[in-house]
């Protein structure tokens, strides 16, 4: 056990040494970096309880419905920290160049995997528990709790959630690796992610929030809008940890903390439970799934080498730098697994969200405010995807050119057209996959929604790719060879950070003119559509502004020392 | 001290190591010799728990390494052919964390790692930090971080790459004296030259399996028998299996 925390106190060492290099551009770095942080920070403050009264005050649904709202949100909630857990798990526990360290040490490989896993935990989960902590304290704000039922609702009841979270994800893992050896990788991780899409549907099938409010509201001139209907909840909801929380959430704003107390209980032995599971597998099978793993990476790039369209051997229409950079790139993608798996997983959210939105419905709810708020809720949820894969694979793109940049920076390759090449390939595939997603989610509307929606998520996707990829150029780390890792970086943090600033300046645009015109089809008076397009306006303008400052900046870092 | 058992490691249908026999006694200095890919870093990796065997056994000081690899560990310093350091501690904390992984007393370690400093004249950079460190200095702090638990083998992948003629003349003198002190080491190298300079016994693997095993001296006369360099003799017995 002193072995252990000897560990881990060389860990926490590490974790707090700054950059060793104190100069003005790491200053102002940091500085930047830091106010970026606060005002998000201070942003998902305020905006969780502007949230929070819009739902409660303008849409009236009560607090039953809200809370339940709530558990449709943290039950997606878990499921990102889920996969996300998986597949940084399987970086920081089986690619890690420590790990290997570790191993040639005598360290008994049950302390090896502690020590990852707790690792892995915070390494990913910082950036997430500022948000948390942040709309935490706005809600907490909103319903006037007091300090304590603020750190109970914290402590005992979102880091169990997170940490359940957490844990199921490296059993998954354990698992993953294990059956890999047997049924071969691809395999095993369609057959995950298609438990994932399955749970997910059947979650929204079983739970469907327009069939819960449509039941509630009809209830609600002649009860109190805040009374609790569980009866409305299908018995098997009731025994997920995201139902406890929030329905913990629920009962310490009605001030009945000892329903709220037995929980939170729940929710910590469930998260001990995970917890100890995790540690008893990664005790049987770490070591063992160490080593498949190798073997597996080891047969997988022996079986390799037969011609492909991508081959460098193979006759190419395209000029000879244009295919060297692409080809080279695609082998380095397609050969990372942990960026196949997360695109494998992105796609199948992809589905999901289509399958999601193909039954929404936006007319006819009786309250435009409530189908304004869908409407940008779709929206804004099709911009976030957007935005996790460009931080997926647009940020990490300079910094995976590697040690062996020297190769491409010695060649006689200008800086723009290497960028311009770079992001040429993902970069159609985001462009792609977003206009797909805005044409679907919006083909049922007018003419001119559809064309605002299309347009703005064009310029809007432009211009995430432009900031992952300046900032992925700020944030440059050639020795890192882990795309994922890099994708969870501080810096990958802080470009999300400056994403979902960008992505909620678009929906204030686009607030008033769509709800404006929720309300004229709603009262049946005209509406003159084009103001519709007006907020296009400045938000190309500030997009544009965006898109050259970062396009600049993706340029200018490959002009630096290396 | 170090015996290798009709060691084997298959990737799929590739055999990496090929029925590997060896027994190294103590005090030797084995320079295992081979061309790329010949399964010298794959054996290495056997040698240290981070390859697992297909068949066959490893013992160091007769305990074997797959069964009881916490007490074979604890016996074995180990020098990668890449380093892995953290880069944002200093050379002197990255050689107490590493101590420390050996349960050695702060008093004693703090005394080892001051007579490695001094042998291996990292003096001036050990308390910088390892982001700051060249090729050389990396090595030599990995080398300082494989004897700080007096470990009796020790197993060196490919130690001089890259470094300069300084770092590899203090390398070469500190393995040298470790041996005279009957410690046993096992280095694989591509350098022949260091071969021939330091080692007693030389081994050279070959696709998988082992295909000459002798001391230096048989070496050296096989060499003045053909005629030929070292260079050459090792060509011409690497080309002889193909």
């Amino acid at each position: 056990m002193s072995q252990l925390f000897y560990i881990m106190k060389y860990k926490l060492l590490i974790f707090m040494r700054l950059n060793s290099k104190l100069n003005f551009e790491t200053m102002l770095k940091n500085f930047g970096s830091s106010i970026i942080y606060l005002g998000f920070a201070l942003g998902a403050f305020w905006f969780s309880q502007k949230f929070i009264n819009f739902i409660v005050v303008e849409v009236k649904v009560g607090l039953f419905l809200l809370h339940e709202f709530i558990s449709m949100i943290l039950f997606i909630f878990f499921v990102a920290v889920n996969i996300g857990n998986t597949i940084v798990s399987y970086s920081t526990l089986y690619k890690s160049s420590e790990v290997n360290f570790l191993f040639s040490k005598p360290v008994p490989s049950s302390r090896i995997f502690v020590i990852k896993f707790l690792d892995n935990f915070f390494y990913s989960s910082s950036t997430l528990l500022l948000v948390l902590l942040s709309v935490l304290a706005g809600y907490s704000v909103y319903f006037k709790l007091n300090f304590f039922s603020f750190l109970f609702l914290f402590v005992f009841n979102f880091i169990p959630f997170i940490f359940s979270a957490g844990s199921l994800g490296v059993i998954l893992l354990l698992l993953i690796i294990k059956a890999a050896a047997k049924f071969g990788f691809r395999r095993v991780v369609f057959f995950i992610a298609a438990i994932y899409v399955i749970t997910i549907f059947l979650f929204f099938k079983i739970n469907s929030p327009v069939h819960l409010a449509t039941s509630v509201m009809k209830l609600y001139p002649f009860i109190d809008t805040n009374q609790y209907l569980g009866e409305f909840i299908a018995p098997v909801i009731k025994f997920l940890p995201n139902n406890w929380l929030s329905e913990a959430a629920y009962w310490i704003t009605r001030d009945q903390i000892s329903k709220a107390i037995i929980l939170s209980l729940q929710q910590i032995v469930i998260s001990v439970l995970l917890f100890i599971s995790a540690m008893e597998l990664g005790r049987r099978w770490y070591l063992a799934t160490w080593l498949k793993n190798i073997k597996l990476n080891a047969e997988k790039n022996e079986t390799k080498n037969h011609e492909t369209l991508f081959s460098f051997g193979s006759s190419s229409s395209l000029k000879s730098q244009t295919e060297a950079i692409i080809k080279r790139d695609i082998h380095l993608f397609i050969r990372e697994p942990s960026q196949v798996i997360h695109f494998i997983v992105l796609v199948f959210l992809i589905v999901i969200f289509i399958s999601s939105v193909s039954g929404i419905r936006y007319i006819g709810l009786g309250n435009f405010y409530l189908q304004t708020g869908i409407y940008l809720a779709v929206f804004m949820f099709n911009l976030l995807l957007i935005s996790t894969i460009s931080l997926r694979f647009i940020f990490p793109l300079i910094s995976l050119e590697g040690l062996t940049h020297w190769k491409v920076r010695s060649a006689p390759v200008d800086n723009k057209f290497l960028i311009r090449r770079k992001i040429s390939i993902i970069g159609s595939i985001i462009l792609f996959i977003g206009t797909g997603l805005s044409y679907y989610t919006s083909f049922r509307f007018v003419f001119v929604i559809e064309l605002m929606s299309m347009l703005t998520t064009v310029i809007a996707m432009i211009t995430i790719i432009s900031i992952n990829l300046g900032m992925g150029g700020l944030f440059v780390n050639y020795k890192e060879k882990n795309p994922i890792r890099i994708s969870s970086s501080q810096g990958a943090s802080i470009t999300f950070l400056i994403c979902i600033i960008y992505m909620l300046f678009i929906i204030v645009l686009l607030f008033e003119p769509m709800s404006n015109y929720f309300l004229a089809r709603m009262i049946g008076r005209h509406y003159n559509l084009f103001r519709l397009i007006y907020p296009v306006i400045p938000i190309a303008v500030v997009s544009f502004i965006l898109t050259s400052i970062f396009l600049r900046t993706a340029a200018n870092s490959l002009k630096k020392d290396f | 001290m170090l015996e290798l058992k009709n060691l084997k490691k298959n990737f799929s249908s590739f055999t990496a190591v090929n029925n590997l026999n060896l027994a190294i006694n103590k005090g030797e200095l084995f320079g295992f010799l081979g061309p790329n890919g010949a399964g010298k870093t794959t054996t290495i990796k056997m040698m240290t728990g981070l390859l697992s065997p297909t068949e066959g056994e490893i013992f160091i000081d007769g305990e074997n390494v797959w069964l009881k690899p916490i007490e074979s560990k604890m016996k074995i310093g180990y020098v990668p052919d890449q380093p892995f350091l953290y880069d944002k501690l200093t050379g002197r904390e990255f050689l107490l964390f590493s101590g420390g992984l050996y349960n050695i007393t702060k008093d004693k370690l703090k005394a080892k790692i001051d007579e490695l400093i001094d042998y291996l004249k990292i003096g001036s950079w050990i308390d910088k930090r390892t982001e700051e460190y060249s090729q050389g200095m990396r090595q030599r702090i990995t080398i300082a971080s494989a004897f700080l638990h007096e470990p009796i083998v020790i197993i060196i992948d490919e130690p001089m790459v890259g470094l300069d003629p300084q770092s590899a003349f203090v390398i070469k003198k500190f393995f040298t004296a470790q041996v005279n002190d009957g410690k046993t080491i096992f280095m694989s190298t591509h350098s022949l030259h260091i071969v021939e300079e330091i080692c007693t016994r030389v081994g050279i693997i070959n696709k998988g399996a082992l295909i000459f095993d002798d001391s230096i001296d048989a070496l050296k006369k096989l060499k003045e028998d053909r005629n030929n360099n070292l260079e050459e003799l090792f060509i011409q017995l690497t080309n002889e299996e193909e």
